[in-house]
Formats: structure tokens, sequence, C-alpha cells
């Protein structure tokens, strides 16, 4: 690619960024706050029931005195639950945004004036689908940070007020470097595993007459329920290879951190909440190895050829 | 020079509707084409075909390239301002002024602010609390920084005011347009770009009724407003068209007997208004207009 289409490609990510400035920076900056006020907004609870803070102060000198590994886990795994929200919110914003983003410019009218620019409609596809797959993520990642920072800030002064040394006992412990780049990791991951869907939903935006979300939802649901329908009639029954059930489990195993390949086979209680859960390379990189996640890049290939196909003949409506 | 637009049995179908019915057209460079037609009459499928913004039959090649597989790189030298506010609502007008730049090489960010300058366009607005008026200012004052061959205007000036339809066509004349480079326009007001058209195209029902240059349409056509007294005789020498004024009876000819038709009347250069209807005009209400007046 060349440095002018580069150019091009940066400024369009950027025009993202300007068309959806509340779902893409004050959605996660809200949820930031939200979860720093919460935590606020307990201690000082805490402190008015606990009247000279000495529960508090004591458990924090307790805390200090554990084994640095079980510090480790409960310090980086308190910060990494402190996410889940961010993680729950960040596929509604992106299903919301692929959905809009090839459909909303040919409703207004405005493909006329980026039709009108020298910007090819592959460029236009890819601009969006990065966008999913790199943007969104990035920004609500560098809310994470600043929550994780607002907290562990917070806790810091609590050590102080424990004369523990916040650095030694909770920073330390937190292994920032390690639990941010795992969690970066596992969120682009997430976007390859599901490409498939992201390719299929610009795929309904770029063609659909009206809300493209619908036609998302009810054209693989109508499949899946016609291909029941069928399994019930002829008695060729492979509820394993109903597409409703594919989409499903391939939304549900999500590879975020924390939503990653726990095995189920011998029960729940057998699931323990260790680092392998959520500080592992390995678990992310794994995903790389199954067949699925490539088969899933060819299908979304398809997918965006379609999007790219019907970019090419859409005008306005 | 090479032509601008060229066409060749330019086709479009919607089902059984010709949209466009196997038109032939070329534009050099240097000219303001009007492309006058009735609603419907494939105006605007005409220019769709021509900014690749949608299939068509026939052959079609701008600036030596092909349309509907080289869109993006004609948009490099083909500009088009559509019908009023198709700018992104959502943006600012200073996000529009950096994307433009940043994605046409020919942008001329200075240029484009000397023209914004003349306006009481605030950089950091957004376009949806701009007027209609402003929203065409702006998208103009982009256009014409950018140094492009081809200027497509389709119903530029729709919904603003006699004002504001004049000074953008006379800041189009003095300080966008000259001999290399094309403006293509459609418009219902015709009057209005009359006298700044080069050539003149009438397109009805997917054909094309009249493709000249301005001089040979005043050299064809003649108008004639006939002396009471000898109507019969005017009626005889073939008019494509007449109609009723004040009473008296007005004819139109095509490549008539100039100095034949002097004895009988005034005569008149026709201007586009009169040329469409006579040409366009449907016969059934031109025939009532007659009787009523008689």
């Amino acid at each position: 690619m060349s440095t002018v289409s580069l150019g091009q490609l940066w400024i369009l990510l950027r025009r993202e960024v300007w068309e959806s400035p509340i779902s893409f920076k004050w959605a996660p900056l809200g949820l930031a706050a939200l979860i720093v006020l919460i935590a606020v907004v307990s201690l000082t609870i805490g402190a008015r029931m606990d009247a000279d803070m000495a529960f508090t102060l004591d458990a924090m000198r307790l805390f200090a005195e554990m084994d640095p590994d079980q510090k480790r886990l409960i310090v980086s795994g308190l910060l990494f639950s402190s996410t889940v929200l961010f993680f729950q919110l960040l596929p509604f914003i992106i299903v919301f945004y692929l959905a809009g983003s090839l459909f909303d410019d040919r409703k207004d009218r405005s493909i006329l004036f980026w039709k009108s620019l020298p910007v090819s409609d592959s460029m236009t596809v890819t601009s969006k689908l990065l966008t999913a797959c790199l943007t969104i993520p990035a920004l609500f990642f560098a809310a994470i940070l600043l929550t994780h920072l607002a907290l562990l800030m917070i806790t810091s002064a609590y050590a102080l007020m424990a004369g523990i040394n916040p650095l030694a006992h909770l920073w330390l412990p937190a292994s920032l470097p390690r639990l941010w780049s795992v969690m970066a990791l596992g969120m682009l991951m997430q976007g390859l595993w599901l490409l498939p869907i992201y390719g299929w939903l610009l795929f309904c935006s770029s063609w659909a007459p009206r809300v493209p979300l619908l036609f998302a939802i009810a054209i693989p649901a109508a499949l899946s329920l016609a291909q029941h329908s069928y399994s019930l009639i002829s008695g060729l029954r492979l509820p394993e290879y109903n597409i409703g059930m594919i989409i499903l489990r391939r939304l549900g195993s999500g590879v975020l951190p924390g939503n990653a390949n726990i095995d189920f086979s011998d029960g729940l209680q057998n699931v323990e909440f260790n680092e392998s859960l959520f500080m592992s390379f390995t678990t992310v990189f794994n995903h790389l190895l199954k067949p699925e996640m490539w088969l899933g890049w060819l299908i979304a290939a398809g997918f965006l050829y379609g999007a790219i196909w019907f970019r090419r003949r859409a005008t306005d409506q | 020079m090479t032509a601008i637009i060229q066409a060749r049995g330019l086709t479009r179908h919607y089902g059984r509707f010709k949209a466009l019915d196997g038109i032939d057209l070329d534009i050099p460079p240097g000219r303001i084409v009007g492309l006058i037609g009735p609603n419907g009459a494939g105006k605007t499928t005409a220019l769709k075909a021509i900014l690749g913004l949608s299939s068509y039959r026939g052959k079609l090649s701008v600036l030596g390239k092909d349309p509907s597989r080289q869109r993006d790189e004609l948009m490099r030298e083909v500009c088009f301002i559509a019908d009023v506010a198709v700018l992104p609502r959502w943006a600012r007008v200073r996000q529009i002024i950096d994307l433009t730049e940043r994605l046409h090489p020919k942008f001329s960010r200075p240029r484009c602010l000397h023209y914004l300058a003349a306006t009481k366009i605030n950089p950091n607005a957004r376009i949806k609390t701009l007027s209609k008026g402003m929203v065409v200012q702006l998208h103009l004052a982009l256009v014409m920084a950018i140094e492009a061959r081809l200027l497509i205007l389709d119903e530029p000036t729709l919904g603003l005011d006699i004002l504001f339809r004049k000074r953008f066509y006379t800041n189009l004349l003095n300080d966008y347009f000259d001999e290399d480079r094309s403006i293509l326009v459609t418009t219902h007001q015709v009057e209005e770009i009359e006298h700044i058209l080069t050539d003149l195209i009438f397109i009805k029902e997917g054909r094309l009724i009249l493709n000249s240059s301005m001089d040979d349409i005043q050299q064809r056509y003649c108008e004639l407003m006939v002396k009471p007294d000898e109507v019969h005789a005017a009626r005889s020498l073939d008019p494509i068209h007449e109609r009723v004024l004040f009473g008296r009876h007005i004819f139109l000819y095509d490549q008539p007997d100039v100095g034949h038709l002097k004895t009988l009347g005034e005569l008149h250069r026709p201007s586009i208004a009169d040329l469409f209807v006579a040409l366009m005009g449907d016969q059934d209400s031109a025939a009532a207009e007659l009787e009523n007046a008689a």
C-alpha cells in the first residue's frame, strides 16, 4: 500500500471517530468514571462503618504479609474483573457501528459527497472494518488503562495510611505490563475471531434497504429455523451443525481474556480462578491454531468482497 | 483536444423503464453544458453514469476513463455537487476541510479558506447547524479549491433564494471556469443559466431531443411575433410551435427563411424556456392552450 493510501486510511479512521464520539469516546470514558465512582462510594461507606478505619488498615497490613503469588492473583484479578463491564459493552458498540457504517450515508445521502472523493470503495470498507477491529478496541483499552490507574491510586492512598509501601505491595503485584499486553492482545484476537460476524454485518449494511441490523439478525435466524424444521421432518438430525448454533457458539466463545478456553467437560466445580484465565499469552495465541479461526477468515473474506461489490453500486436511496 | 465526456449508445434500464435509451454525447473542454429535461427524463441517471455511481450499457468514457470501473481515479479530475445538503451532517466545517485536504490530492486549503472568508460560515460550526445556502456555499468553496477538469452540478441551487443563486453562478464563472475545464449542469431554473451556457442539451424519455451549441441554436431557431392579419400566412410556414400571448400569436420556426418572416412581424431570439416548451412540451396541453386563447 502506498503512502498516499496510508494517509487516506488514517484520515478515514479519524473520520469514524469524529462521526461517533459518543459511542467511541464518551461511552468507555463514562464507564471508567462509573467504575471509579463505585469504588470511591463503597470505600466511603466502608470508612463510615469502620470508625477509625482500623479494620480497613488492618486488612491492608494483613494483605501486605501475604504470599507474593497470592498478592499478584488478588491485585491483578481484581483489576481484571473491574474491566468486565467494558468487555460487555464493547461488542454492542461494535455491532451497532458496523450495521450502520455503510447504511447511514446512503440514508442521509452524504454518500454522494463521499463518492465524489477519489477514495476507492474497498478503501472505504477497509476503514470501517479497521475501525471495528482496531480503533474502537483501542479507545476502550485506553479507558481501561485509566480505570486501572485510578483504582490503583485510590488503593495506594489507603496503603500509605496503613503504612505499607504501595509500590511493593500493590503496583508490583498488579503486573500491569503483562496484564495490559494480554488484554490488548485478547482484544485484537477477538476482532480476528469475530471477523466473519463483522464481515456479515458490513455486508448487510452495504445493501439493506433499511434497518440493516434487522436483516443481519433475521436472515441467519430464519435459516437456522428452516434448518431445524427440515431436520425435524427428515429425521436428519445434526443439531451441532445448525447454523444458528454455530453462530451463537462463535459469539459465546469470544476470545477475550477471561472468556477463553474454559473446559466445562468436568463440570463447573473444576474451574478454578487462576491466572491462566486472564493472564496467559498461550491461551490467547492458541486461538490462532484453531481451524475455526482460519475458516472464519475465509468466510469473512467472502462477505467483505460482497460488501465492496454492493458499495460500488450504491448511491443515495 | 480530446473530448472530456464521450458516450455512445449509453443505455440504462430500470426493469422495463428506459431511463436512458442509447444516448450519444460529446463534451469537449472549455464548455458549459446545460442538460435540461422534465422530471424523470433521465438527467440524474445520465449524471450518475458519468460519475460512476450507477451501471449502464453502451460506451462511456470520461477523461479517458471508464467511470463504472475507475470511479476513484476519475474523482481526482471530476467534482460533483448534488442538489443541496449532501455534506455529512455530523461533521464540523474544519473537519470537512481536513478530510478533503487529506483525501483529495488536488485540493488547495488556502484557496478554500479564501472562498470561505467571503461567507459567514464559522469553521467550528457543525454542518447540521448551517442553513441550506451556507451548505451550498461551503460545498462550492470545497469544489472550487480543487483543480478539476470537469464539474458536474445536479440542481445545485435547489431551494436557495434568488440572491444566492445569482452569486453562485457568478462565482463559478469568474473564479472557476476556464478553457481547460468543462461544466455540466442540470437545473429546472433554465432562465438563470441561459446566458452562461455554451451548449444546450434537451433530454426527454431517455433520448436527446436537442444537442447543440448556443451559437447554432441562435442561428437555427427563430421566434416570430406575428401581425394579427398575417397569422394564417405564418401558420402555413411550418412552425414547430405556436402560442398566444396578450392576444398575439407567437410562432417558433426551425431554420426559417428569415427574410420572408420579417415581412410577417417582429423576429426574436427564442429563450431556452420557450424552446423547451416548443420541443418538449406535451402536444395535448399546447393544443388546449391554443383553443383557450382562440
